[in-house]
């Protein structure tokens, strides 16, 4: 039957985070089975040596053993604290992404993921098409990754709760309206994976599926430089997140206020990525993605010394998730003396183009 | 069980008085615990949310009416008096006195309704309220002061909501108050058995206690607001 | 030692022989519907609980049934997305609500702790039928939302989804487990009272049934848990109603926090339903192996861990939903724990049997079924409350064959042995000897069939909730589907023949078991006050199967069909008997 060829006895491994949950997984499997089938032999042992045509009929008052529950409630106590002990290093490694990751940034939609690379390069990976745009139903495609590199996944809803889970990866996250989650992988096998929501959402909760593809470095690489779009996939490229951004800032009107001139009403934001940013009424702050975000989000939060709290903040109707990210890229990538003024007289920063990607669907090469 | 230790009050089930008392008061303690528990949740979600936005929620609390608040208060304190007297007075069998101190719990209760009913009636006037409905005016005021509006709704559903259930309780202690007005007029709360009283005031009690974290957690949380800012 | 039940006036009252019909009991007092309808009589209303749950059990049942003809095959072509998705949210919100919780404590509570207890009522009678109403509101409120089109949203209600995007009838369906909460606090208070305050003489707490130990701890867990959910539905109400509220995301609310309320209630929940089905298999193992039960103290204390740490871990069901890490490790830590209690309970109960003189009646072969599925259940919980292994497994079809084999394979199956135990006080009449063990065995397999391909399934990652899949997993969804079919006649048999049997069954007599908990004591079926001679003074405790029954002086029958000689029971295994030096009393 060929649907039992389909299903193996340990489902596909293609990342190290897999190798460590099978490990643990038929650990768990083989000590428990083992106690389980103990009691089972001694049900069954007793069941028919006891039974009434075997008795007299008459038995022993037998109220316990106080030797025996102590060790049926301490040994099996110790055994669960080692699925404990190696649960908790397996979880560890699953939710602290290394320093290094490649970042992706995922919006969850009823019912489609939105998948943004650093380079702006999009792709929807899966979803239900009556539920989209044209333009939308032209982006679907394939989550692209690299192989034996470690990406990490930041993820946010527009609307209700859904989650993302990579079985072959072992993986899972709740991806939840107004706050950002985050997974990691480190891809270990080429080929394709399926991707499922995991998180009830709705309708078409069961077509909000993808695959991802896992590719070679060297591929994925060229896919990330040159905004070419895969073999068998169609990833529609408009121009890098930065620059995106770029436009929002001056859209928003961020630039009125942080304008990197002497008469500036906020803080330069000039290489501040990843800087000490040192707070009113003491602390200090590294400023990476989630200050930025918190920041825009709630600005009076964490407010920068020697500054005013003057900043409005931007919730989801003005800044939708998605232009968030953008922002943020373009915040990263600012360096000294990038900062456009209203007449757009600077040059646009290192990785955002100040001409935008027209075509839609560019067809190999730039 | 011998038919001497019947009395007319003694519910056909229980062995005497004292079993049946004791089993009134328990079950009333058990069902506090419930009622503490049920507000325990609404509590708990506040705690969350005023440790993450403590600023919005100063601000919105600052727009609350504290004067409605403190009569309200009184009004409560003195009802849990005058509940209490009334055990008292059914424990000495003053009939006249057990009435006349629930006539006056039931009057301090519908009062506090009142007082209640026209803080409300403010609230809508000045759009104090979460939603499409809500002040475009302290929209705009939270938002020059770098506050986040939404969030100012956010702690006025918790106003509404605790208040609201708040005040279902209150209608439904009134309730029991003039139940056991009528009781007690028909004479059927004699001084050996006046349990009904007594469960009927430990809820009452409950309730005022309620209040009485509801009013510093809503209304005075704002109260330096000004201060400051 | 001695198991006394006498009466105040003298021994003179020992061993009243039954008479052959039964005098006036409970059900032929009156016969007026009315009379049903506005009793206070504890055991009238653990009848109409009986009734009411065992529609609800149907009506869940069949949604079930949609819920697997459409998952035959990949494409889930039977019927609609939407229809799916209704059909699996009123099998949870009927089962759980309307069947599983009032399942035990509501039937077999309030019909058998006063008797078991030695008193006429439980503490407050009108409170008691006050609950059933409340429990038939909060059900026609639920049968109406799912008759008028239905409500989409899971069990489980998690906002922003319940409160903003579904279009279906959420209001009156969450209205339903909102009232029908009530229901289980009013039951809940209305058994701690009686148990703490109306115990006969001499029933002290070391004596207690294990079954009523089981139900004082769902008590406890009813009258604290069900208010936190009680206020996170009004919340979700609010939301709805008003368009905002406090899970509402875009004014800085946040929906997880409705998870936490939620799994306040309902992880301990899930103890409500499974504790009471504890409580039963203690009463019938031990009847039906003549035996003293093995650890009283450790199976009575276990309850009431198991719904004391039961509170502290309902976070375990969002180790992927952004909880902290620190937090994640705690409630991994406390979940480990709970499985402790759980563990000790089996081990106690297979060594009740050891040494046993065992029968097989279908209150045993369903108590057994019970213990042979609760293992699986338990086991495959560790794999859920082990971080490692929950960031795969959950959410998928692994975590629906784990509920299911607790729940249906555990509390069903605790359910189905108490019906079967209890069935002949109830209604005075026995049921087919043959067809019942029968059913039980159909049921056991038929569960296997079901759900022992769904872990495979969840372990391949095939996620819940999903009408349509991928092609590899249609073989174990047919297996599954083949296995439902199988459980369900096993599920309608003992309709038709417990229904048979109250109009053609053999009539029983006061203790076909040779039982001996106190609820025997009373006329099958028992007499409007339950016992004829008050008040009782017990001495000693529940269990005393090693003493024999009739050697008691009680002068009880056999239970049908068995072989041995009341004879051989006295004498050489009697207190002074070579058992002795084995006897050890537990705590």
């Amino acid at each position: 039957m060929t649907t039992m060829n389909m299903l193996p006895l340990i489902p596909e491994m293609a990342s190290d985070g897999a190798r460590h949950f099978e490990a643990l997984f038929w650990y768990i499997t083989l000590t428990s089975s083992a106690v389980g089938i103990g009691v089972y032999i001694a049900l069954l042992y007793f069941c028919v040596r006891y039974r009434r045509g075997q008795t007299t009929g008459s038995t022993p008052r037998i109220l316990g053993s106080v030797r025996l529950e102590l060790t049926w409630t301490l040994v099996p106590m110790f055994v669960f604290l080692t699925y404990y002990a190696w649960g908790a290093m397996v979880y560890n490694k699953a939710v602290h992404p290394p320093e290094d990751a490649t970042e992706i940034f995922v919006i969850g939609k009823q019912w489609m993921w939105k998948a943004q690379y650093p380079n702006g390069q999009r792709v929807i990976i899966g979803g239900n098409p009556r539920n989209m745009s044209e333009s939308e139903r032209q982006s679907i495609g394939k989550l692209v990754l690299p192989m034996n590199r470690p990406v990490k996944l930041t993820f946010i809803s527009e609307d209700v709760i859904h989650d993302f889970g990579v079985p072959a990866f072992r993986s899972k996250i709740d991806v939840i309206p107004g706050r950002y989650s985050q997974v990691w992988y480190q891809p270990t096998k080429l080929g394709e994976y399926h991707v499922y929501c995991d998180q009830y959402c709705g309708t078409w909760h069961s077509l909000m599926v993808g695959k991802i593809k896992v590719v070679e470095g060297k591929e994925f690489d060229e896919f990330l430089s040159g905004y070419a779009p895969l073999q068998g996939t169609q990833n529609a490229v408009d121009g890098s997140l930065a620059h995106e951004g770029r436009q929002l800032f001056l859209k928003l009107q961020c630039i009125n206020c942080h304008s990197a001139t002497p008469t500036g009403k906020a803080p330069v934001l000039e290489g501040l990525y990843g800087s000490r940013v040192p707070l009113k009424g003491g602390g200090a702050e590294i400023a990476d993605d989630a200050y930025i975000i918190e920041s825009i989000r709630r600005p009076r939060l964490k407010v920068v010394d020697g500054w005013e709290a003057i900043m409005p903040a931007y919730d989801e109707t003005q800044v939708s998730a998605e232009e968030l990210n953008a922002v943020v890229a373009y915040i990263r990538s600012l360096r000294k003396g990038t900062t456009p003024d209203r007449t757009e007289r600077f040059p646009a920063p290192n990785g955002a183009p100040t001409e935008r990607q027209q075509s839609p669907q560019p067809s190999g090469g730039k | 069980m011998s038919a001497s230790t019947h009395s007319p009050v003694l519910k056909h089930h229980f062995e005497d008085l004292g079993q049946q008392h004791a089993c009134e008061r328990l079950g009333m303690w058990m069902f506090l615990a419930t009622e503490i528990l049920f507000f325990g949740g609404l509590f708990g979600a506040y705690t969350v949310y005023r440790l993450w936005y403590p600023h919005e929620f100063e601000f919105a609390s600052s727009h609350l009416n504290r004067v409605f608040a403190t009569v309200n208060t009184m009004f409560l304190i003195t009802s849990s008096l005058t509940m209490t007297l009334a055990i008292r007075s059914a424990k000495l069998g003053d009939k006249g006195a057990l009435v006349r101190n629930l006539l006056i719990t039931a009057a301090l209760a519908t009062a506090f309704m009142v007082v209640k009913g026209f803080e409300y009636a403010e609230d809508f006037h000045e759009h104090l309220v979460p939603g499409p409905g809500f002040s475009a005016d302290i929209g705009k005021e939270a938002s020059d002061k770098g506050l986040d509006p939404g969030k100012v709704q956010l702690f006025l559903c918790f106003y509404y909501v605790m208040t609201g259930i708040h005040g279902i309780h209150i209608i439904i202690g009134i309730g029991c108050i003039l139940w056991l007005v009528w009781e007690a007029w028909r004479g059927a709360i004699p001084p050996e058995n006046y349990s009904t009283v007594e469960v009927v005031s430990l809820y009452w009690h409950l309730v005022d206690a309620i209040w009485l974290f509801l009013m510093p957690l809503l209304y005075l949380a704002g109260a330096g607001y000004g201060a400051h800012h | 030692m001695s198991i006394a039940v006498t009466s105040h006036s003298g021994p003179a009252a020992a061993p009243p022989p039954e008479p052959p019909t039964p005098p006036v009991n409970y059900l032929n007092v009156s016969h007026t519907i009315w009379s049903w309808l506005f009793t206070v009589d504890h055991k009238r209303i653990g009848i109409l609980y009986l009734v009411s749950i065992s529609i609800f059990f149907v009506a869940g049942g069949a949604a079930a049934g949609i819920v697997r003809l459409n998952l035959l095959q990949p494409d889930g072509a039977i019927v609609s997305e939407d229809a799916y998705n209704r059909a699996f949210t009123a099998h949870g919100v009927l089962m759980l609500f309307f069947f599983l919780i009032p399942a035990v404590p509501a039937v077999f509570g309030n019909f058998f702790i006063p008797m078991m207890i030695g008193t006429k009522d439980l503490a407050f009678p009108k409170l008691n039928i006050a609950s059933w109403y409340v429990f038939m509101i909060g059900a026609v409120c639920a049968v109406w939302a799912v008759l008028a089109g239905g409500i989409d949203t899971g069990w489980t209600l998690y906002p922003p989804y319940s409160t903003r995007a579904s279009q279906s009838n959420v209001i009156p369906g969450v209205m339903g487990a909102f009232i029908s909460g009530f229901s289980s606090i009013m039951t809940g208070l209305n058994i701690m009272v009686t148990v703490h305050k109306m115990r006969a003489p001499g029933m002290t707490w070391g004596r207690l049934p294990l079954f009523v130990w089981a139900l004082y701890a769902t008590s406890l867990i009813q009258l604290l848990a069900t208010p936190v959910v009680a206020i996170s539905l009004v919340l979700i109400m609010v939301e709805r109603v008003a368009g905002i509220g406090i899970f509402d995301p875009t004014i800085g609310g946040d929906p997880v926090l409705f998870q936490h309320l939620f799994w306040f209630y309902s992880h301990p929940a899930v103890y409500i339903m499974i504790l009471p089905g504890m409580g039963v298999i203690s009463e019938v193992l031990t009847c039906f192996s003549r035996k003293n039960i093995f650890g009283y103290h450790a199976i009575a204390w276990s309850s009431v861990g198991i719904a004391v740490v039961g509170f502290l871990l309902w976070a375990h069901h969002m180790f992927v939903a952004g909880i902290s890490f620190y937090a994640a490790l705690l409630f991994s830590l406390l979940s480990m724990l709970v499985a402790v209690p759980s563990a000790i309970k089996v081990f106690n109960w297979v060594a009740t049997l050891y040494r046993g003189s065992i029968t097989y009646q279908a209150p045993m072969l369903f108590s057994l079924g019970f213990v042979v599925l609760f293992i699986v259940g338990g086991l495959t919980g560790l794999f859920l409350a082990t971080l490692g292994t929950d960031i795969h497994l959950h959410d998928t079809y692994f975590v629906v064959a784990h509920f299911h084999f607790v729940m249906v394979g555990g509390m069903v199956m605790g359910y189905f042995a108490a019906l079967h135990f209890w069935w002949p006080k109830m209604t005075g009449r026995m049921y087919s000897d043959w067809w019942s063990r029968m059913a039980a065995a159909i049921i056991i397999f038929g569960f296997f069939i079901t759900f022992i391909p769904q872990f495979v399934m969840g372990y391949h990652g095939m996620p819940r909730r999903y009408p349509n899949y991928p092609a590899e997993f249609q073989f174990l969804n047919v297996m599954s589907t083949a296995g439902a079919s199988i459980l369900g006649i096993g599920y309608l048999m003992p309709a038709v023949y417990l229904t048979l049997s109250l109009f053609f069954g053999k009539r029983a007599t006061a203790n076909p078991w040779s039982a001996t908990g106190l609820e025997w004591q009373c006329p099958s079926p028992p007499v409007v006050h339950n016992f004829e001679h008050m008040p009782l003074v017990v001495v000693c405790g529940p269990y005393e199967y090693a003493l024999g029954v009739d050697q008691l002086g009680r002068g009880l029958p056999e239970p049908p069909g068995s072989q041995d000689d009341p004879a051989h029971r006295d004498g050489v295994t009697g207190p002074a008997g070579p058992m002795h030096k084995e006897t050890e009393v537990v705590g």
